[in-house]
């Protein structure tokens, strides 16, 4: 649809798509299917090669003469062993024993994270509520005395950001800390392993789930979206 | 994408009730040189932004502007979806904001330029009537104006 609305205006567009059915019925001017998984639009992660591929075949659609045109990534390259996507918090039971102390165990994160930073020259995707890693503590205390029930906010919010979506940033600042820490010790690690392991044995974890619960036993939608993009 | 049979229920249900526009034929223009020639945007789906930029909400139809020198350790995402693997975006910003890879292109001479901006929405987006009827459009004057020639619309 965006491709549409920006050919309309003179741009030609080429469009990678993920789902093959949407895209059969909205038509855009051009598109190419690629069977990988959400999230993996050019296919691998630190695959270069690949990625080449994927954009010489979507660019070259810009040579066709009329649309729409809609082609498929002439082969089957499903990345590895990564399931098509993530497993649910739902799906994934929780250890027996969790860390109960979440301040301390995000402040070792904290460091593993800070291995991540040298070894991503600096790239990261925490950063939506603004607050540094160094601060973490006082967001995990806020997130807790949030699941507790209590009428808590924290002074980082901006006052146009509505309190459910500031714990939704909290909440994905807080896992970015965690899966990029994780990935620090483990660079092998996929999705799905770190997942099971986020989900199942970290206290965070079990302190979104909590989050996501009092969220969702509120009556405001807009609670309960937040709650949705926390865990399922 | 994955097969529908290989999802979870929960994502293959939202995938099978989206309510996808349905279209019988696509505006169409030709690109007036060819690819060595034009200047190029990246128009993603994937809520990304520069850090300290307004994150996106769930739905939200506004865009963001991400000037094409931004350095990729600068870039986030708010587009946080538990419906989405985002290991991949943590370990490279290529797989869905290919930057690197188009300078590639245009370093061997395939692709003309980069423009000078790039532009981003949320994805996920179940009714997007603004995006079609006022920010899509307003993002391709912005990009016309630009000297913009090719926009590559990537998703999540």
């Amino acid at each position: 649809m965006l491709a549409r609305a920006l050919e309309l205006t003179g741009i030609s567009t080429t469009s990678i798509s993920l789902v093959r059915e949407h895209t059969e019925k909205v038509k855009p001017p051009r598109a190419l299917y690629v069977p990988f998984p959400f999230g993996h639009a050019l296919g691998r992660p630190d695959d270069p090669e690949l990625q080449h591929r994927v954009l010489r075949a979507a660019l070259g659609l810009l040579s066709e003469a009329a649309g729409p045109v809609l082609r498929d990534l002439p082969e089957d390259a499903e990345p590895g062993d990564q399931p098509p996507a993530p497993p649910q918090a739902s799906g994934i039971k929780p250890a027996e024993q969790v860390p109960d102390d979440v301040a301390m165990e995000t402040t070792q994160m904290r460091r593993y994270h800070e291995r991540w930073l040298e070894k991503s020259s600096g790239r990261t995707l925490l950063g939506l509520t603004g607050i540094p890693a160094t601060r973490f503590r006082g967001v995990v205390r806020f997130l807790e005395g949030f699941a507790d029930g209590q009428d808590v906010d924290m002074a980082e919010r901006p006052p146009e950001v509505p309190l459910p979506n500031f714990v939704r940033y909290c909440a994905d600042d807080l896992k970015a800390l965690y899966f990029e820490g994780h990935l620090a010790m483990k660079p092998a690690a996929g999705g799905e392993e770190i997942a099971r392991w986020f989900w199942g044995e970290t206290g965070a974890g079990r302190l979104l789930r909590r989050i996501r619960d009092r969220l969702d036993t509120s009556d405001d939608p807009r609670w309960k979206a937040a709650a949705f993009g926390i865990a399922r | 994408m994955p097969r529908l049979d290989r999802l979870p229920q929960i994502s293959r249900n939202n995938l099978l009730t989206f309510p996808a526009q349905v279209n019988d034929t696509a505006p169409f223009v030709r690109p007036g040189k060819p690819l060595a020639g034009c200047r190029l945007a990246i128009v993603t789906t994937a809520g990304l932004h520069v850090r300290g930029d307004r994150p996106f909400t769930p739905g939200d139809q506004t865009y963001r502007v991400i000037s094409s020198d931004t350095p990729t350790a600068d870039i986030v995402q708010s587009h946080t979806s538990i419906g989405f693997d985002r290991v991949a975006i943590m370990r490279d910003i290529n797989i869905s904001f290919p930057i690197d890879r188009l300078r590639e292109l245009v370093t061997r001479g395939e692709l003309g330029g980069l423009a000078s901006n790039c532009y981003s929405f949320m994805g996920a987006q179940r009714e997007a009537a603004r995006i079609e009827s006022a920010t899509g459009p307003e993002v391709g004057r912005r990009l016309a104006a630009e000297g913009v020639d090719v926009a590559l619309i990537t998703p999540t």
